[in-house]
C-alpha cells in the first residue's frame, strides 16, 4: 500500500526517466555496444574490442583523432585570442555604439557554419570571387587558407561570438572593487589582469572555450566541406564516409564514435576540473567602472570588430547572395539573376519541396521539443534525490554527445532486427532525431525560469482541488511562456540548418535545405545551392525578427 | 606630533551636482580620522579621493610633505603609488585566492622575498586572530571573518595610511559592537595613521582620536569626540551625535526667551549668543521624576506631565509635557507613572546656544 503510495507520487519522474532512456539512453548503448561487440546486430558476440584494435594499429585512424583535437583545440585557441578582447571592450570600455557591436556579434553566431564554409570556398577557390575581384590571390593565402590553419580559422568565425558574450557577461558581473583593492596595493595593470582578473574569468572562459570546441570537434558540415579540400581529414567526416559510402563499415563507425564522444566527455569534465582548480569561487555581482580608452581606442576598438565582422560575416554573406543571383560567368564577373530563387520556389520542384519539408520538421520538433522539454524541467525541478539527479544527468546528455555520433547511434537503434515496425527511412525518424539532440535548450531554458518560480503558486492551486494534469497545464505551463517561446525559436532556427542528423537519416528521395545545399554544392549547382542558403537564413531572420516585435508589443 | 595627512579646499562634482564643497582638514601621524555623516554627504567620495581612486576637481592633497593630488597643476599621483591601504565595506577579498594568498598580494606584488612575505603574512592574521583559517577560501568563511583578513591584507603591507569605508556596516549588530572594539585596539597597537567612514555615532565615539562630521559636502564640525558632543557648533550636530531637546529662543535684550515659557538671565554673557536660534538640551541632562526637590539656583525645576515612557535597558526614557505644550525628552529618575504630574530639572550649565 505504502509502496505503491509511492510508485505513485514518482509516477511523473519514472515517466521522464522511463521517455529519456528510450530516446537517449537506449541508442548510445547500442552504439557503445556495436563499437565493443561488432556483431551483436547479428547476434554474435565475436569480435570482441576488434575495432579499437584496428583503431590502434591504423596509424592513419590515430593521426587523424590527433588531428581532430588539434583541429578543435585551435579553433577554440583562435575565439579566445578574437572573442576575449571583444568581451572586454564591451563591458569594461566606454567604446560608442555597443548595440551595433554585439549586433554584430550575433551574426556570425547566427550564421550556421557550413554555409560560411561553402562561401569562404566561393571566394577563396582558384577562380573565386578573390580572383575576380582583387585581380589574383597570392598562391602563399590561398595555400594557408586551404590548410590546417584556415579550416581553424573558419570555424572560429563563426564559434567566437559565444566567447565574446560570455566573456563580457562576466566581465558585467565582476565588482570593480576586486581590481580596485589590487591596485590599491599597488599592483599594476598586467599584474592586476594576470593575477586577479584571468583567474576571476577563467570559468567563463573556460565554458565558452568548452562550447567551441564541442561544436568544433563535433561539426561536420566545415570538415565535410573544407576539410575534404584542404587535406586534413577529420573524425566527424570519416565517421560520415563510413557509414554511408561501401563498404559500410558500422564496426569502425561506432567505435570511432564512442572515443568521439570521449573526448567530448574528456572536455567537459577537464574545463570543470581545470576552473575549480585555478579560479572561480563564488562572489556577489557587483557594478564596475568603465575604461575611458580615448579617442584613439575607440577607433582602434571599432576597427577591431569591424575587420572581424568584414570576415565573419560580410564576405560569407556577399559571397552567398552574389553566387545566388549570379547567371553563369562572363570575363569572371558575374550577370544577375533571381532564376534561381524563382526556381527554388516553383511548386513541385525539390528546392520547394525541400523547403517544405524542412519548415514542417523544425516547427514540429520544436514545438515537441518545448512540451517534452518543459514537462521534464518540471517534473526534474519539483522532486530530489537520485532519480532526479539520474534525469537530469541523462537529459543533459545530448548537448556533449556530437551530433553525428546521435545520428548514428539512432540508426543502429531503430534500425536493429528487433524494431516491428518501420521508422528508419521514413521523415518521422527525422523528427526523432532533431527533438533528441535539441531538447537540452527547451530544458535549459525551462529549468532557468522554474527555478525562480515560486512553488506555493502551485500548492495554492493543488490545495483548491486541481489534479496534477491542471496544475501543469494551467499554472506552470503559462509562467514558462516566454522561457518556453524562446526556446522554441532557438529550436526552429537550429533545426532549419541542422545538416548531419538530415544527411544521415533522410529516407531516400527526400531533401531537408541543409542537405539541398549540401548535394547541390557537391554536384556543381553552386548558384542553386547558394540560392536555398540565402532563402535559410533569411527565414531564420524573419522569424526572428517577427517574435522580437512580438514580445516588443506584449510588454 | 607632526602634521602628515593635509586637505585643503577640496572640490568634487559629478555630473554639475557639487558633491564635495571646500574639504578643509589636516591629520596627524598616528591619529584616527572619523568622517560621520548621513548617507550621501560625500564620505565615501571624500575617501576615494584620498585613496586617489578619485581625483578632486580642485584644492591639494598633501600625505607626509609631497603632493598627491593638485588638479591645478595637473598632477595626481595613481593610486598604486601612494603606499596607502583600503578596507571596503563589502570586504573584497578576492573569492579565487586563499586567505593567506589574500593576504600575501601586497607583498607579492611588491616583490617582497618569500620568506618576507610569510613572516608578515602570520603576524598579520595574528593580529586579527584568524591564524587558523590560512587555506580557507573567502566563501568558507563568516561575514566577521571575512572583515578580519581584510584588515590583515591592509595592514600586512604597513601602509602610511589606512583607509575604511564603513567597515563593519555589513555586519550584524552583535558583531560589529565586538569587532569595533577589537579594530579600535588594533589601531591603536599598530599606530598607523587612518581615516574611518561611517555613519554609526557609537563607531565614531569609539574609534575616533577626533571626529569630521560632514553635511552636504562640507565639514560641519572637526574635533575630539567629547568636544563635538559637548560643544556641537550647529543644530545639526546637535541633533546627529546623541539625543537632546531642540528648543527655539530668542535674545530679548539681557535676557534669552527659550520657547517653553523659560526666561534667562546669562549673567551678562547673553549679549555674546545669535539674536535667535536653538537651545540644546542633552537628554541625559533632564531628570524627570514624581518626587519634588528644592531648586537650586543653578538647577532649573519646571513641571508637567509624563507623556510616554521607553525602557532602554539600563535606565528609562521619559517624554514630559511642560505646561505651555512643548515635550521633553529626559532620563526617568525613580517610578515615574505615564499621564502622571512630574518635576523636570536640568543644571542651568547644561544649556547649549546655538545659532539656527
Ligand atoms: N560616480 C558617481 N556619479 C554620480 N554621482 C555620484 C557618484 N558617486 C557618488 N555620487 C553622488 O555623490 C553623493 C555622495 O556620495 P557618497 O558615496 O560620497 O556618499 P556617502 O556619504 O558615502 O553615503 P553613504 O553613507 O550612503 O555611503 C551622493 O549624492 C551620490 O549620489
Ligand atoms: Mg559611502
Amino acid at each position: 500500500m505504502v509502496r505503491q503510495a509511492f510508485l505513485l507520487q514518482r509516477l511523473p519522474l519514472l515517466l521522464c526517466l522511463g521517455l529519456l532512456l528510450l530516446l537517449t539512453g537506449y541508442p548510445l548503448l547500442i552504439l557503445f555496444l556495436q563499437s565493443v561487440f561488432p556483431q551483436i546486430l547479428g547476434g554474435s558476440l565475436s569480435g570482441f574490442l576488434e575495432p579499437y584494435q584496428r583503431i590502434a594499429e591504423t596509424t592513419d585512424l590515430g593521426a587523424m583523432i590527433g588531428t581532430s583535437l588539434l583541429w578543435a583545440g585551435s579553433v577554440t585557441l583562435i575565439s579566445w585570442v578574437i572573442g576575449i578582447p571583444c568581451g572586454f571592450l564591451l563591458a569594461r570600455t566606454d567604446i560608442p555604439g555597443k548595440l551595433w557591436l554585439r549586433l554584430s556579434l550575433l551574426f556570425p553566431i547566427m550564421t550556421p557554419p557550413y554555409i560560411a564554409a561553402l562561401s569562404y570556398i566561393l571566394v577563396m577557390q582558384e577562380g573565386g570571387f578573390a580572383d575576380a575581384f582583387l585581380g589574383g590571390l597570392p598562391a602563399g593565402l590561398r595555400a594557408w587558407f586551404f590548410s590546417f590553419w584556415g579550416v581553424s580559422t573558419v570555424m572560429a568565425l563563426a564559434s567566437f561570438g559565444y566567447v565574446a558574450l560570455a566573456v563580457e557577461a562576466a566581465l558585467e558581473r565582476l565588482p570593480q572593487r576586486f581590481d580596485d583593492a589590487a591596485a590599491q596595493l599597488g599592483a599594476g595593470l598586467s599584474q592586476r589582469l594576470r593575477l586577479i582578473l584571468l583567474p576571476l574569468l577563467l570559468p567563463a572562459i573556460l565554458n565558452a572555450g568548452l562550447l567551441v570546441f564541442l561544436e568544433a570537434i563535433s561539426n561536420f558540415g566545415v570538415p565535410a566541406v573544407l576539410g575534404t579540400r584542404s587535406n586534413l581529414p577529420l573524425l566527424p567526416a570519416e565517421i560520415f564516409y563510413l557509414v554511408t559510402s561501401w563498404p559500410v563499415d558500422l564496426g569502425l563507425a561506432t567505435s570511432l564514435s564512442s572515443l568521439l564522444c570521449l573526448m567530448a566527455l574528456a572536455g567537459l569534465y577537464g574545463s570543470r576540473w581545470l576552473g575549480q582548480w585555478i579560479g572561480g569561487g563564488r562572489y556577489r555581482p557587483g557594478p564596475a567602472r568603465q575604461l575611458p580608452i580615448g579617442r584613439k581606442g575607440h577607433w582602434l576598438g571599432w576597427a577591431f570588430v569591424a575587420l572581424l565582422f568584414l570576415l565573419s560575416t560580410i564576405v560569407p554573406y556577399l559571397a552567398m547572395m552574389l553566387s545566388s543571383l549570379a547567371e553563369g560567368w562572363q570575363g569572371g564577373r558575374p550577370a544577375l539573376t533571381l532564376a534561381h530563387y524563382r526556381e527554388l520556389l516553383s511548386p513541385g520542384s525539390r528546392g520547394a519541396s525541400a523547403l517544405l519539408t524542412s519548415l514542417g520538421l523544425s516547427l514540429s520538433a520544436a514545438t515537441v521539443c518545448i512540451l517534452i522539454g518543459g514537462y521534464i524541467a518540471y517534473v526534474g525541478s519539483r522532486n530530489r534525490g537520485l532519480l532526479q539527479q539520474l534525469l537530469d544527468g541523462i537529459a543533459t546528455l545530448p548537448r556533449v554527445i556530437p551530433k553525428i555520433v546521435m545520428a548514428v547511434a539512432l540508426i543502429l537503434a531503430w534500425n536493429a532486427p528487433w524494431i516491428p515496425f518501420d521508422l528508419y527511412n521514413t521523415v518521422w525518424m527525422l523528427l526523432l532525431a532533431y527533438v533528441i539532440i535539441y531538447i537540452t535548450d527547451a530544458l535549459n531554458y525551462a529549468n532557468a525560469s522554474l527555478q525562480s518560480m515560486s512553488v506555493n503558486l502551485e500548492n495554492a492551486a493543488a490545495v483548491l482541488g486541481a489534479n496534477r494534469f491542471t496544475v501543469f497545464t494551467r499554472i506552470v505551463l503559462p509562467q514558462l511562456g516566454p522561457a518556453l517561446s524562446a526556446a522554441w525559436l532557438v529550436t526552429f532556427i537550429v533545426c532549419m540548418r541542422e545538416l548531419v542528423a538530415s544527411i544521415l537519416l533522410l529516407p531516400p528521395g527526400t531533401d531537408t535545405t541543409a542537405t539541398f545545399i549540401f548535394s547541390q554544392f557537391e554536384q556543381g549547382d553552386i548558384s542553386l545551392a547558394m540560392a536555398m542558403a540565402s532563402l535559410t537564413i533569411l527565414l531564420s531572420t524573419i522569424v526572428l525578427v517577427a517574435f522580437q516585435l512580438r514580445r516588443r508589443s506584449s510588454h | 606630533m607632526s602634521v602628515f595627512l593635509e586637505c585643503h579646499q577640496l572640490h568634487k562634482q559629478f555630473d554639475g551636482n557639487p558633491v564635495l564643497d571646500g574639504i578643509d582638514f589636516s591629520l596627524d601621524r598616528g591619529e584616527c580620522l572619523v568622517l560621520l555623516g548621513p548617507s550621501g554627504c560625500g564620505k565615501s567620495t571624500l575617501l576615494n579621493i584620498i585613496a586617489g581612486l578619485l581625483a578632486a576637481d580642485q584644492g591639494e592633497l598633501r600625505c607626509d610633505g609631497e603632493v598627491l593630488d593638485a588638479p591645478a597643476q595637473g598632477f595626481h599621483r595613481p593610486m598604486r603609488d601612494r603606499r596607502f591601504s583600503m578596507v571596503f565595506q563589502d570586504f573584497s577579498l578576492w573569492p579565487h585566492m586563499t586567505v593567506a594568498e589574500n593576504v600575501a598580494f601586497g607583498l607579492r606584488v611588491r616583490g617582497a622575498h618569500r620568506s618576507r612575505i610569510r613572516e608578515q603574512v602570520e603576524q598579520a592574521l595574528a593580529r586579527v586572530r584568524m591564524s587558523d583559517f590560512l587555506d580557507r577560501k573567502p566563501e568558507q568563511l563568516s561575514g566577521g571573518q571575512q572583515q578580519r583578513v581584510a584588515i590583515a591584507r591592509a595592514l600586512a603591507v604597513q601602509p602610511r595610511l589606512l583607509l575604511l569605508d564603513e567597515p563593519l556596516s555589513a555586519l550584524d549588530a552583535r558583531l560589529r559592537e565586538d569587532l569595533k572594539t577589537e579594530l579600535g585596539a588594533l589601531l591603536q597597537d599598530s599606530g598607523v595613521t587612518s581615516v574611518y567612514v561611517t555613519h554609526d555615532q557609537s563607531e565614531a565615539m569609539t574609534l575616533g582620536d577626533r571626529i569630521a562630521l560632514m553635511k552636504g559636502g562640507r565639514i560641519e564640525q572637526i574635533g575630539p569626540p567629547e568636544q563635538v558632543y559637548r560643544e556641537p557648533s550647529s543644530c545639526f550636530v546637535a541633533e546627529f551625535l546623541g539625543s537632546s531637546n531642540l528648543l527655539p529662543y530668542q535674545r530679548q535684550a539681557h535676557e534669552v526667551a527659550v520657547q517653553g515659557g523659560l526666561r534667562l538671565s546669562l549673567n551678562g554673557q547673553a549679549e555674546r549668543l545669535p539674536a535667535q536660534g536653538n537651545c540644546m538640551l542633552r537628554r541625559e541632562a533632564v531628570c524627570i521624576s514624581q518626587s519634588a526637590c528644592c531648586p537650586g539656583d543653578d538647577v532649573i525645576e519646571l513641571s508637567a506631565i509624563c507623556r510616554q515612557m521607553h525602557f532602554l535597558g539600563d535606565r528609562h526614557e521619559a517624554f514630559a509635557e511642560l505646561e505651555n505644550g512643548h515635550t521633553l525628552r529626559g532620563i526617568a529618575d525613580g517610578p515615574v507613572r505615564e499621564g502622571a504630574t512630574v518635576r523636570v530639572r536640568f543644571p542651568r550649565n547644561a544649556l547649549r546656544f546655538l545659532p539656527d
